[in-house]
């Protein structure tokens, strides 16, 4: 009942709830040390030579180019923009880009300098998995744990650090888990997390696989009185920030096919009937090579995390987290096509299944070692215990720590992206006048040229655009003739773009200009040639 | 350009309104703890207080023998029944009377021999002649719980409440395509809004299963004779002088009802409700409120009926104007925000009408949720007409009382309809 006073009138106790109050604690300093410290390692690590290692990709670049696109007030995209992708990752990354214009230098290809911008994305994640594990119960040592394995695995800082969409949804994902396990259990943070999880899934769209696990957890962390209304606010929240985009869709004449134009139904088509390879089971499959990149930058994170998911899903508080990652793996493990940055999804819930394991390695050491102990005067069986939590946490750091060492070591030391470096300088000085010039180059290179004063699009061109976007086609007559430059990368040199066979005309009739690197590294600066004479690759 | 930036401040304010509307619609379900408060607290020790029931009837002599039999059959000791009818109505006066020669202890009748006659004159014709502590209002077709004084009374020692509003819930959902909606915006207002109102010290009391002390009520001088909705009246001006008001809901002791017969009954109806918001807004008792927040609660409050068919009006004439005028796309998708936070409405109810049928052992099949769903723009058409019309009779001065009709519909078997005189 409730019991409401006026501000005239005398106070009364509210009636005793039949429920029990479960407010959140406040955090102490221990609690902040405990987020804060991870948290900052994770991202001096990552920070260290951001734009040195990994070598730059397409897929970063891309983004990129669309957030500098949004930025600029071109639209979605430098292109037509054809519904690749729902566009809120890179909208995110066109509100952030401000950051990394402070730390953009000309001896770095932007794409590597604008790296800066995924820095936060990674601080937020980081302080989100924290307080996930927090409300599953986890204590604060092992929501450390769980951040420094998230963060500083060497596979986590090579993914983590390149601009790609996966970081940005799994952001969303964890805030929307966060508020899912409030101790709250306030409707409006249920309708919260699935507005962030629809956020998430606009933001890269695979990251749906997640909803069961989602939905899990709000089943378990909400009240049966009221658990009715929190699914229908977290539905509600979900279908409302996804309907924005096939209503962007129909608003722009775009929703379903027809001629003269793009559509999202038929961007959709083609992500679900992209060409894929068997699973990854399978011994020389493309998949299976994917994963044995994966296992090379860290083998203890993907396997020993994936088993402790299983083991997870035998605890309550745990479950939805071992069902996220097992949701993933099976995913991954199906026949078809799957994205070198897949698992970028699983990793928090990876580092979340093993914290959550530790923490029950070390309940167990308690339990036996007090077993044990009752035979010992009581003065020993502290240390007793202590001792055997120092011996296991040495074996387990002693078997990950020196691939780890290796791996963050290359990291904060390589130069992957020399090559890139040194392209986009040689163009600055080989390109007289920018304006007119018409030079192909895979998305690395792209923000160099436009920087340089290239014509956005028609001036510096997206190689893939001279075969697929008719826009662009219309706009060079001549074809491959028509072009100045063309780089050739590991990017464009990769056997699916044999079909682009404007871009295999122009490698056929170019010369080098100038080349970095070697093997598949290398960088080739081709100049067009457009005598008959010309000298093949 | 212009209509761009119309569009944009226009959507994102009925935007914003919308989700504030829902914010404060589903106050008792935010958390399983505000859930638990809005119920009554079991009773215990020795009750305190005597009871004066009134039960203004006119034209209501179908129903009234079954509403005070109802009453008299109350666990509770200390009360009596006060059955204010007309000089005009001798039908309905025939059955007091009868009422009252059968239960001399209990009952007594109250002629109301104003010329024009309304429910407020009709209770502040009553009010000198109740003898109880606490002065309680049903309608002439309440179905009153036996247990309901008894919690009452508890709720008035221990909150030491100057106010107790009970539930009241409409519960022929199934009789007609509307009267769903019509249950449903019981169920969430009893069952939610008002303990926010009760919590927020400004709260539009319900017309009946309402119960004050005999001196407050005294003390504020009754209700408003010429206030088309004068419960909610009332509630403002005891809100302005502070009195603490106590909200309680529990599905075994709420009082039942039907919705309105017909669509224009139910048309009538809520214009009358409107003009009445309109009237307590316009004597602003509202603005003695002590905070800023409440005296804004209170202005939201008596507007929404007004905002509301405003809203409705304005989404399709700007998704129209949107695409006409060929906007840029962003803020075509604006002119779309105001949807969203209906759509999620539309998700509550669903779980609501699950709840109410779960509370009410009522059958609530996949035909109700797509009358629900299906209906909710037809509806909200309905209480749009309703809105223009109560500024359309308040402008021309019209303040005739339109009685609603009862025809028993929530009782077993039901009852055929009569005939009433519109007065006024």
């Amino acid at each position: 009942m409730t019991v409401t006073t006026l501000q005239r009138a005398p106070t009364t106790g509210p009636a005793r709830p039949a429920v029990p109050l479960r407010l959140g604690r406040s955090p102490t300093w221990l609690g902040v040390a405990a987020v804060v410290l991870p948290t900052l390692a994770v991202l001096t690590v990552q920070a260290w030579n951001i734009s040195g290692w990994p070598a730059g990709n397409d897929d970063e670049g891309t983004y990129l180019s669309q957030a500098w696109s949004v930025q600029q007030g071109h639209g979605l995209a430098p292109y037509t923009y054809w519904y690749d992708h729902p566009p809120l990752g890179w909208l995110q990354i066109a509100a952030l880009s401000w950051l990394p214009e402070l730390f953009a230098s000309h001896d770095q290809v932007m794409t590597g300098s604008l790296r800066t911008v995924m820095l936060p994305i990674t601080a937020i994640s980081c302080v989100l998995l924290y307080l996930l594990a927090r409300r599953l119960g986890l204590p604060r040592w092992a929501g450390s744990l769980a951040v420094l394995l998230f963060g500083l695995s060497p596979l986590a800082v090579s993914l983590q650090r390149q601009v790609l969409l996966d970081n940005l949804a799994v952001m969303w994902v964890l805030a929307a888990m966060v508020l899912c396990a409030s101790p709250r259990r306030d409707l409006w943070q249920h309708t919260a997390a699935g507005l962030a999880f629809g956020v998430a899934v606009l933001s890269k769209e695979t990251i749906i696989v997640l909803l069961p696990a989602l939905v899990l957890l709000l089943w378990q962390r909400s009240h049966p009185a009221t658990r009715g209304f929190s699914l229908a606010g977290a539905a509600g929240g979900l279908v409302t920030v996804l309907s924005l985009y096939p209503l962007y869709a129909l608003l722009k004449n775009e929703l379903v096919p027809g001629s003269g134009h793009v559509s999202l139904l038929e961007g959709l088509s083609f992500q679900l009937s992209r060409p894929g390879s068997p699973s990854l089971l399978a011994a020389d499959s493309a998949n299976r090579q994917i994963l044995d990149s994966w296992l090379y930058y860290d083998r203890f994170l993907l396997l020993g995390g994936l088993a402790a998911a299983v083991l997870m899903l035998l605890r309550r508080p745990m479950r939805p987290i071992g069902l996220a990652a097992v949701l993933l793996a099976v995913i991954a493990m199906r026949p078809g096509y799957l994205p070198a940055m897949f698992v970028i999804q699983a990793l928090p819930f990876l580092a979340l299944a093993l914290a959550g394991t530790a923490d029950r390695a070390v309940v167990l050491l308690r339990r036996g070692t007090a077993a044990a102990g009752r035979r010992l005067p009581p003065a020993l069986r502290r240390p007793l215990y202590l001792t055997a939590v120092a011996l296991t946490g040495l074996a387990a750091v002693s078997a990950v720590a020196p691939g780890w060492y290796a791996g963050d070591r290359t990291a904060v030391t390589a130069d992957a992206n020399d090559g890139y470096d040194k392209a986009a300088q040689w163009l600055r000085g080989a390109l007289t006048d920018p304006a007119t010039a018409r030079v192909a180059v895979d998305n690395v290179l792209w923000m160099d040229l436009v920087r340089d004063g290239l014509r956005p699009g028609l001036g510096a061109i997206w190689f893939y655009k001279i075969d697929l976007d008719p826009a662009v086609a219309r706009e060079l007559p001549g074809g491959w003739k028509d072009l100045d430059y063309i780089v050739s990368t590991p990017t464009v040199r990769q056997p699916s773009n044999s079909r682009l066979t404007t871009v295999q005309e122009a490698l056929a009739h170019s010369t080098v200009a100038a080349s970095f690197g070697s093997g598949d590294h290398l960088i080739e600066i081709r100049r067009i040639v457009t005598e008959p004479a010309g000298e093949g690759p | 350009m212009i209509v761009s930036i119309a569009l944009i401040l226009i959507s994102t304010l009925f935007f914003t309104m919308a989700v504030a509307t829902l914010w404060w619609m589903m106050h008792a379900w935010r958390t399983p703890e505000n859930l638990a408060r809005t119920r009554f607290t079991e009773p215990e020790g020795p009750h305190r207080n005597s009871f004066s029931l009134l039960v203004p009837a006119r034209h209501e002599e179908r129903v009234l023998a079954a509403t005070v039999e109802k009453v008299l059959e109350s666990h509770y000791e200390d009360f009596e029944v006060l059955l204010i009818v007309g000089h005009d109505d001798p039908e309905t006066t025939a059955v007091a009377r009868a009422l009252a020669e059968r239960h001399p202890d209990r009952v007594r009748v109250v002629v109301d021999t104003h010329r024009v006659k309304n429910k407020p004159k009709a209770l502040n014709t009553a009010l000198p002649h109740c003898r109880g502590d606490v002065v309680g209002v049903f309608d002439a077709e309440d179905q009153v719980h036996p247990d309901l004084l008894g919690h009452v009374d508890h709720a008035f020692r221990t909150a030491d409440a100057a106010v107790v509003q009970g539930g009241v819930q409409l519960i022929n959902f199934s009789s007609s395509w509307y009267s769903l909606r019509n249950c449903l915006e019981y169920f969430f207002w009893f069952r939610s809004r008002l303990h926010l109102h009760a919590r927020r010290g400004f709260i539009p009391l319900g017309g009946n299963t309402v119960f004050i002390r005999g001196d407050v009520l005294r003390a504020v001088g009754g209700w408003d004779q010429e206030c088309l909705a004068e419960d909610c009246d009332l509630g403002v001006r005891l809100s302005s002088e502070g009195a603490k008001v106590v909200v309680a809901y529990d599905a075994a002791l709420v009082t039942r009802e039907e919705t309105p017969d017909s669509l224009y009954a139910l048309l009538r109806q809520r214009t009358r409700w409107n003009q009445g918001f309109l009237q307590v807004y316009r004597k602003r008792a509202w603005a003695r409120l002590p905070l800023r927040r409440q005296r804004l609660l209170a202005r939201w409050t008596l507007a929404t009926p007004f905002v509301q068919a405003l809203a409705g009006l304005f989404i399709p004439v700007g998704v129209a104007l949107a695409l006409l005028f060929a906007v840029p796309v962003g803020v075509a998708m604006i002119t779309f925000l105001p949807l969203l936070p209906l759509a999620v409405t539309v998700a509550f109810e669903a779980v609501a009408l699950h709840d109410f049928g779960v509370q009410y052992s009522l059958r609530v099949g996949p035909k109700h949720y797509l009358q629900l769903i299906l209906g909710t723009p037809f509806y909200q058409l309905v209480l749009a007409a309703a809105a223009v019309r109560a500024v359309w009779r308040e402008a021309r001065g019209q303040h005739g009382w339109e009685l609603t009709r009862h025809v028993g519909a929530h009782l077993a078997g039901g009852g055929p309809m009569r005939e009433i005189r519109n007065e006024g």
